[in-house]
């Protein structure tokens, strides 16, 4: 429905129902803290974001560009070849070959659990994406800043 | 971890002297900095430090690094005169750059694919930004839109691959992946395969290799000419050496499922690149096929894999920045004064101006493969670790490739050196002159005497 239906804050909405269904997904995995946070994340922040922009640009049928037949026809082919691929190689998927069977524990995906990987193994990456932020930050004020007349 | 700890403040520093009243401040401290970053770099040449398991700084990041760090700050010494001529933010885009060479070192040292992520992630972000720093170009705007849309795109393909490879083998760590690959090298499960060939996907996006070079034209060409020659070297540079340590680190018992996509790879890639660039005709849409057609040449080494095809890569590499800033260079000069990059405005150059045009020939020539400057034996060393596998197919068409390449780039030293009737003299700042001097000594250097990089024990 996100990509079938024509008013674009209708996608929005139907988006939100992809985001619900995959927090579900990730509370079957055990990890509840990560369904929280995207249902909190995404279905909050990031949704209002995407309502925002496509508020602002005043999105329409007529403004939509067309792409042509033979380009759809090479897109739905390469993407059901990727799935071709993808879903061959998820069948004979053999899970026994993993050491450990942390997956199976309920409470893996706690707060605490959590915490424990992302500042003892994980510390390093951690601190280093502060400066993928900056990086980032940096760039929207060079993007945004007023030009010096 | 000392240096990337040094490399991230110095571009916190750079951006706070932005509010100093001496515009190029941030240059200069930037320049400074990356000296004192490359000497404590060195300093830990056969120390193989590992920082967390995450970061392994051993002789191959290190020598890749220090070629990297070298070229920011050729590119670094251009910007100072580049940046009276177009309006950028100065303390802004130095430490952008010095960010995306923070992410390049992560590219190379990663002993994780965490933090390979994490580093392509900081070069891409920070290379959208710098690709769309000309804010009121068209084509800059459209150039950083292009590279962060189709950028996006391949991160996806590259994070994919990651999870699947995760999904296979239950670790991110490179160590613990080569274990599983050769442990379970007889009975390989389908959903390591397609990891490996998104992550491929994924990278050849960054190396800008056929068939996923598209968005590398349009984006070389809108950029700012000097982020366009630091895309161009660092960032490939970091791009294939990060490809090459993952590929020959984990993946070489699976290599008979990827190595004929390596192979058609870097055969479309060099024939695209080269032929395309014949029917160019502005100087920078040129080269950024060019530089389309070296990742071609690259991909070689990771087709051939074995001892020899790291130092090719190494000594491929330094060879091809030196000569590419050094032409960039001249590309500015003569921009700046003509205001034209079409290769006519290159007409005459050898009457108006002898030390550019001699410069320029010495840089292409290099480019093409000329001995006995150091893109021949880049070609030569390349080539030989490719020929030790057995694949000579290859290796003729990239021979052949090499050809055309030597026919398009003997074209602007034809109309360099061919009489006009316009008699203007081209002016060359001191620093231009510099930095162009320096590359082309150090290209003639490396190519006299090949062991300075290849003794190098990676």
């Amino acid at each position: 429905m996100v990509i079938a239906s024509k008013n674009p804050i209708h996608s929005v909405l139907y988006l939100i129902i992809t985001f619900f269904a995959i927090a579900g997904h990730y509370i079957m995995l055990n990890a509840q803290f990560l369904a929280a946070v995207h249902i909190i994340v995404y279905a909050g922040a990031i949704m209002v974001l995407f309502l925002f922009v496509i508020m602002l640009l005043n999105m329409n049928e007529e403004t939509e560009p067309h792409k042509s037949t033979l380009l759809k026809f090479a897109g739905t082919i390469a993407g059901g070849l990727l799935l071709l691929v993808l879903v061959a190689s998820f069948k004979n998927i053999n899970l026994t070959s993993i050491s450990g069977n942390d997956f199976a524990r309920a409470d893996i995906g706690l707060v605490k659990n959590l915490g424990q990987v992302l500042f003892k193994q994980f510390l390093l990456p951690f601190e280093v994406s502060s400066i993928l932020f900056l990086a980032a930050i940096v760039g929207v004020v060079v993007l945004a800043k007023k030009e010096a007349q | 971890m000392t240096v990337l700890v040094l490399l991230s403040v110095l571009g916190l520093i750079t951006l706070f002297s932005g509010f100093s009243s001496d515009k190029k401040l941030p240059i200069y401290l930037g320049i400074v900095g990356l000296a004192v970053v490359l000497g404590f770099n060195f300093m830990g040449w056969d120390l193989a430090h590992n920082a967390y398991n995450m970061v392994v700084a051993d002789n191959y990041s290190i020598a890749f690094t220090t070629i990297m760090t070298f070229s920011t700050i050729f590119i670094l010494f251009l910007l100072p005169d580049f940046s009276e001529k177009v309006e950028v933010p100065l303390a802004e885009i130095t430490s952008l750059l010095l960010f995306t060479l923070f992410g390049a070192y992560l590219m190379v040292s990663y002993s994780n694919l965490v933090m390979l992520f994490i580093g392509i992630e900081i070069l891409s972000i920070s290379l959208y930004i710098l690709a769309g720093s000309k804010k009121s170009n068209t084509a800059s705007n459209e150039a950083a839109m292009k590279y962060f849309l189709m950028g996006s795109f391949a991160t996806g393909f590259l994070l994919f691959g990651i999870t699947l490879i995760y999904g296979a083998t239950g670790s991110f760590d490179l160590g613990t992946i080569k274990t599983f690959v050769t442990d379970h090298a007889a009975d390989t499960s389908t959903l390591l395969l397609v990891g490996v060939i998104l992550m491929l996907i994924g990278l050849a996006f960054k190396i800008s290799a056929a068939p996923f070079h598209f968005w590398a034209p349009d984006v070389y060409q809108g950029s700012p000419s000097l982020v366009t020659g630091f895309m161009a070297t660092v960032v490939k540079t970091a791009g294939i050496a990060a490809f090459f340590k993952l590929f020959y680190t984990c993946f070489i018992p699976l290599a008979d499922s990827w190595r004929t996509t390596i192979w058609v790879m870097a055969a479309l890639t060099m024939t695209i690149g080269n032929i395309t660039a014949l029917y160019q005709t502005t100087f920078k849409r040129m080269l950024a096929y060019s530089s389309i057609a070296h990742a071609g040449y690259l991909l070689l080494a990771l087709l051939a894999l074995n001892n020899l095809s790291a130092t090719a890569i190494l000594y491929y590499a330094t060879a091809y920045s030196l000569a590419t800033i050094a032409s960039f260079a001249v590309l500015i000069t003569v921009h700046q004064a003509k205001q034209s990059h079409s290769l006519d405005s290159f007409k005459g150059l050898a009457k108006n101006n002898p030390f550019l045009a001699v410069m320029a020939t010495i840089a292409l020539c290099s480019l093409a493969g000329i001995p006995p400057l150091a893109g021949f034996f880049a070609k030569f060393y390349l080539f030989s670790a490719v020929i030790k596998e057995h694949f000579y197919w290859i290796v003729v068409i990239a021979v052949l490739n090499s050809c055309v390449g030597i026919f398009y780039y003997f074209r602007i030293i034809v109309n360099m050196f061919s009489p006009t009737a316009e008699q203007e003299t081209i002016e060359v700042s001191s620093l231009y002159k510099m930095v162009i001097f320096v590359c082309i000594i150090l290209s003639l250097v490396l190519g006299l005497l090949p062991d300075l990089i290849l003794r190098c024990n990676l």
